[in-house]
């Protein structure tokens, strides 16, 4: 696995802008959302590291159309979903899934309606841009079942939208939008005991 | 055919929308609803917040 000498030892062509220490200067950024979609630093940096590395043979490729950082998250974006494939058809579902259908309907009363008003987010834009907020987001994204998880952080923080999400891992357009419906239903729900409402009283 | 649909089903169209532009129909149900229920704009305020939020975390240069 390359690290930041063996990169710089490999950038003998003058030729291209994609050298060592370019690539280097997105690693941060890269490990940062890979641990957020995978929740293991070791897979992290070893799927980051195999992006590099691709990335510098594929240098040629890179025309400077998107800026570097888009391409080498694609990259990465790809290791990721091959990973992941791999990874779905090894373990099969856990059983669980279930129990987090229901618990999402609970909300509801026989009528439809919401058993407890949500709160009032009165400005969204402000309350993204807090501290204690964006914690409170990556832990409740931290504690969504894994498979729920994995499809809502590649949709949110890699872009990838539903068509490109149904192909990359094998499931039909209603799948995709349950999961991304349980994920954000499972979030607000989080979110609702420490980040939308007041500090809890208990 | 039913123009009022429940709180449940526009939690479903609310995230439905993060990913895909509504089909017309759908987005007339549901920005009516919107216009009469408190709890479903509250949902779609924190949807918003949460999309933001995902953002925010995906770029900020903190380490």
């Amino acid at each position: 696995m390359p690290n930041s000498s063996k990169l710089s030892a490999m950038s003998d062509d003058n030729s291209t802008t994609i050298d060592g220490p370019a690539l280097a200067g997105h690693r941060v950024y890269l490990l940062k959302i890979a641990r957020i979609q995978l929740r293991d630093e070791t897979l992290a940096e070893d799927l980051v590291a195999d992006a590099l590395a691709q990335a510098f043979e594929r240098r040629a490729q890179f025309r400077g159309g998107s800026s570097l950082r888009t391409w080498l998250t694609s990259i990465l974006k790809n290791r990721i979903v091959d990973f992941l494939r791999k990874s779905w058809r090894e373990q099969p579902l856990e059983p669980a899934s279930d129990d987090d259908e229901n618990a999402i309907d609970r909300i509801f009363d026989a009528s439809g309606h919401y058993i407890h008003m949500p709160s009032d987010v009165r400005d969204p834009a402000e309350l993204s841009q807090q501290d204690n907020f964006l914690s409170a987001v990556q832990h409740c994204v931290d504690r969504l079942p894994k498979r729920i998880g994995q499809v809502f952080v590649l949709r949110e923080v890699f872009g990838t939208d539903t068509k490109e999400l149904c192909k990359d891992l094998n499931l039909t357009s209603s799948n995709v939008w349950v999961q991304l419906y349980r994920a954000r239903m499972m979030l607000r729900q989080c979110l609702e005991r420490g980040g939308f409402g007041p500090p809890q009283a208990e | 055919m039913a123009i009022r649909i429940s709180c449940q089903h526009s939690s479903r169209l609310l995230s439905q929308r993060e990913d895909e532009p509504l089909p017309f129909g759908q987005r007339v149900k549901l920005r009516l609803h919107l216009m009469i229920c408190d709890a479903c704009t509250n949902v779609s305020r924190q949807f918003a917040a949460l999309h933001m939020a995902m953002r925010s975390i995906r770029d900020s240069d903190d380490d």
